[in-house]
């Protein structure tokens, strides 16, 4: 171990890496787009006050804010086994539920997890624009789903854009711990590939240098998008 | 037959679980501790002169942002001994808590830089001058001026960096740290995995307390330093 690093494997090895990326990104997609407009929806209803579904809104937010993702992922994948075994068991269904594909699991405990931060987001977005937007928006005419997709949504999503961008990287970052779920991503695949020569040191640097180039490349999309949703942006800010 | 799921498993776990609560507050609070100082020599860093300074502190930030904290913590934990290794020095022996306080400190320094410079940057101009205009020292000045000032500012966004942390903490089983995610792993192991989802129920029932906890803790502080605070409305 005295002697240094191994250059051959730690080359070797970034490659290993490099392969688990497009499970990490699909993760991050799937989620994103299940939180996203379900986010949207929820920050609606906490605003509006809407019945019972901003009490539950509150609730859930509060719990994952107030759990480490790690435990909400152990809890994921020891309940929903659990949940589909009594399921298959009660209607005689032809299925192995210990044999469905882990990722899943990712895209139920990711989705979860981001739905709560993204409702957060919106809703701290939704407060910045005024409410006179949404009735002069209906007093020239424009139905309610034309005023949002048209005025209150573009504005909102001005404003909220660094702060998804945030919860992508953070996203990506969280994908790490599939190894919990033995998920083939970038970090179970170096980890993997490490155990045979007790080569960690150098499996970790390339797994770092993965992380390091996705979140860069991430952010700097972002920052792109940004700068063309900027016209959106209120004069008088 | 036994039933698979028993709530009294969660109830008869919390008891067990809680004496290593005390495993986890005592490395977050020493994270804490290094973490705000390494945060005030970065944000003194990018808000000084030196360009060479601002441009370390930026990278270091960055790429602590672009890491996630389990890769950070293996880093350490594999890394640091075997810097060690070719300096000569056995480092293998070492308490794990070390290695997850030193990640932690890493982690914690750059979401604080962020904090501070944010709360010192809110802050006028014209308070530091108008304060040495009276007489006041530069030290005073900072002393009884800007920093009451700054630490309201900052205080919301350093609850919420500190919830960010406990909550990171969590990954520390991952080396083996046995605190009290570690020790519902040990309990679930001694189960023979049976009942895992009790126990880690009653895992997230002491982590959503600790947290709801901390935050009424910060909202109550922030409402009693805000007191003096006057904000245009007043004018």
């Amino acid at each position: 171990m005295s002697e240094g690093l191994d250059y051959k494997f730690l080359i070797d090895t970034f490659f290993v890496a490099l392969s688990g990326v497009p499970i990490a990104l699909a993760i991050t997609i799937v989620a994103l787009m299940v939180a996203l407009p379900l986010g949207f929806i929820l920050a609606l209803s906490r605003i509006n006050r809407f019945l019972v579904l901003h009490r539950f809104a509150q609730i859930y937010v509060s719990f994952v804010r107030g759990t480490p993702i790690i435990v909400q992922i152990f809890i994921v994948y020891s309940s929903i086994p659990l949940l589909l075994d009594s399921i298959v068991t009660k209607y005689n269904f032809e299925m192995n539920v210990y044999d469905v594909n882990p990722i899943w699991y990712a895209f139920i405990v990711f989705s979860f997890n981001t739905t709560a931060i993204l409702i957060e987001v919106f809703r701290s977005a939704l407060n910045t624009v005024s409410k006179g937007q949404l009735e002069a928006a209906q007093s020239v005419g424009l139905t309610n789903v034309q005023a949002f997709r048209r005025i209150i949504i573009p504005q909102t999503l001005v404003v909220a854009l660094p702060n998804i961008c945030t919860v992508t990287v953070n996203l990506i970052k969280a994908t790490s711990l599939g190894y919990a779920l033995s998920l083939q991503e970038i970090t179970l695949r170096a980890k993997v590939a490490a155990n045979v020569g007790y080569n960690y040191v150098e499996a970790y640097i390339d797994i770092f240098l993965v992380y390091l180039i996705l979140c860069s490349l991430v952010e700097y999309i972002f920052k792109l998008y940004e700068k063309r949703l900027i016209k959106y942006k209120a004069v008088n800010a | 037959m036994e039933k698979y799921f028993d709530a009294t498993y969660i109830l008869q776990s919390i008891p067990m679980l809680l004496p290593f609560l005390k495993v986890t507050f005592m490395v977050a609070c020493l994270s804490i501790l290094f973490g705000t100082i390494i945060g005030f020599i970065l944000a003194a860093a990018k808000l000084g002169k030196s360009k060479i300074a601002r441009n370390l502190a930026n990278g270091y930030i960055t790429i602590l942002r672009c890491t996630p904290s389990i890769v950070l913590l293996f880093l350490v934990y594999y890394g640091i001994p075997a810097i060690g290794n070719n300096l000569g020095m056995n480092l293998n022996d070492i308490d794990k808590a070390v290695f997850v306080i030193v990640t932690f400190s890493l982690q914690f320094g750059a979401l604080m830089c962020e904090v501070i410079r944010s709360a010192y940057e809110s802050i006028d101009k014209g308070q530091f001058e108008a304060a040495v205009s009276v007489g006041l020292s530069n030290i005073q000045a900072y002393g009884r001026i800007i920093f009451p000032q700054a630490f309201v500012v900052a205080l919301p966004n350093f609850g919420n960096s500190l919830l960010a942390l406990l909550q990171e903490g969590a990954l520390a089983y991952t080396i083996g740290l046995i605190d009290i995610v570690g020790k519902a792993n040990l309990i679930i192991a001694s189960n023979y995995n049976a009942h895992a989802l009790e126990i880690f129920l009653a895992l997230s029932i002491i982590y959503w307390v600790i947290s709801i906890a901390i935050e009424h803790f910060f909202l109550k502080l922030e409402r009693a330093f805000s007191k003096g605070k006057q904000s245009l409305k007043a004018l």
